[in-house]
């Protein structure tokens, strides 16, 4: 297998409760230079999913959408930087974020919209696709973990997700 | 001619006034990631010090980098800022240029290598010329480890200079023709600064406020790809 192309998780959540249960849990697994994208249309539920990671690592001020300040930092078990990159229009305004820096920074990473940017990213990172479901707070869960930091700890994501494994085609694929 | 130098192009914020009699103040601070907070504080303290009123000022320098993008953007905002406020022209000195000038007398090759973070390096080579240093090729990313191969390589005494030889000390340990520079040549001097600024001031050598623009060694050209974004807004 490719370590770029990775192994996917599905998850199933019912509430924005819950979803952000879900990435405080993942959050537990969170270590120093952690990437997390996170994909998903409008109001699906990826600021809700920083707000819970954030939650999970001890970040106790409230996390609000970037959106316009493009980066935002808190302090918590690890540093977190939230970055948004739906204003950017050019690839080359993703060098002026200076992630580089954000990465190198011992804290975790997380960015809205990154799918969009991945050719500017580190091979290693996890990604999370959040899709509506059929109820208006259904939402399914995708995670991709890319790169071998990820993939060494597909286990303890499996297990992290478990309380909302999804039935879904793809299913549960650990390593 | 006054000029205020600016350099934010490393984990240090640094900041100078001087002119034709020399450098009057100059401030660094290097206790990182506070440049943001630190910069204003330190123009205004700059300028108390040298006792020269803002209005006084002829000509804004800035380090245009290659480095920190999270620095950069705050000295080159600033700097812009001062220009636009004052009336006054700037000038941008590449932060590689400004680690290389203060090792000018020496007769070794000078090499500047600034952490560009993540494994990789921002460099430049330089060698002694009458007044100052030459660059001898274009500004580089490099990994420490072809760094360390292009410098033994050189069969040459190599000084090396800037912040990203003491992190990766290790990579150079075993050459035995370069010597790394300490903590006093790890970032860029906004005394130097002033000094390589002066010298492009008495030759009218300026740009305005808006034409001044940060030096991307790395600058992909495409779009973002934003084909679902897009349709969200149309159907919006």
């Amino acid at each position: 297998m490719n370590p770029r192309d990775g192994a996917t998780l599905v998850a199933r959540t019912s509430s924005v409760e819950a979803t952000q249960r879900l990435a405080a849990a993942l959050a537990s697994l969170a270590q120093p230079g952690d990437l997390v994208v996170l994909a998903g249309d409008l109001g699906a539920g990826k600021t809700a999913f920083v707000q819970g990671f954030g939650r999970g690592l001890g970040v106790g001020e409230p996390i609000t959408s970037p959106t316009f300040t493009l980066v935002q930092e808190y302090v918590g078990r690890l540093p977190v930087h939230h970055v948004d990159v739906y204003r950017l229009g050019q690839l080359s305004e993703v060098i002026d974020l200076g992630l580089s820096e954000l990465l190198d920074d011992d804290g975790v990473v997380l960015i809205e919209w990154g799918d969009a940017i991945l050719p500017m990213l580190p091979a290693d990172l996890l990604e999370v696709r959040l899709t509506f479901g059929v109820a208006d707070d259904d939402r399914t869960v995708v995670l991709r973990s890319a790169g071998r930091s990820w993939l060494r700890r597909m286990a303890s994501l499996v297990e992290a997700v478990a309380p909302w494994a999804g039935s879904g085609s793809s299913g549960a694929a650990p390593c | 001619m006054l000029i205020l130098g600016i350099t934010t192009s490393t984990a240090q914020v640094g900041c100078a006034i001087g002119g034709h009699e020399g450098v009057l103040a100059s401030t660094h601070s290097s206790r990182g990631k506070r440049h943001a907070e630190s910069l204003a504080p330190s123009i205004e303290f700059l300028r108390r010090q040298a006792r020269v009123d803002l209005a006084e000022i002829g000509c804004v320098a800035v380090d245009v980098g290659p480095g920190l993008f999270t620095g950069l953007r705050v000295g080159i905002a600033a700097g812009k800022a001062i220009a636009h406020a004052v009336r006054i022209p700037m000038i941008g000195v590449a932060s590689l240029d400004l680690l290389a000038f203060p090792v000018r007398w020496s007769p070794r090759l000078i090499v500047a290598a600034i952490d560009a973070r993540r494994g990789e390096l921002f460099t430049a080579t330089y060698r002694q010329v009458p007044g100052g240093v030459q660059r001898l090729r274009g500004y580089q990313i490099s990994s420490p480890d072809d760094l360390a191969g292009d410098l033994e390589a050189t069969r040459e005494d190599v000084l090396l200079v800037g912040d990203g030889g003491l992190r990766y000390c290790d990579a150079f340990a075993d050459l035995a023709n370069v010597e790394i520079g300490d903590q006093a040549v790890a970032y860029p001097s906004a005394a130097s600064l002033v000094q390589l600024a002066h010298a492009r001031a008495l030759r009218e050598d300026f740009v305005k406020p808006w034409e001044l623009e940060p030096l991307y060694l790395r600058r992909p050209d495409a779009e973002i790809n934003w084909s679902t974004r897009d349709v969200l807004e149309s159907q919006g």
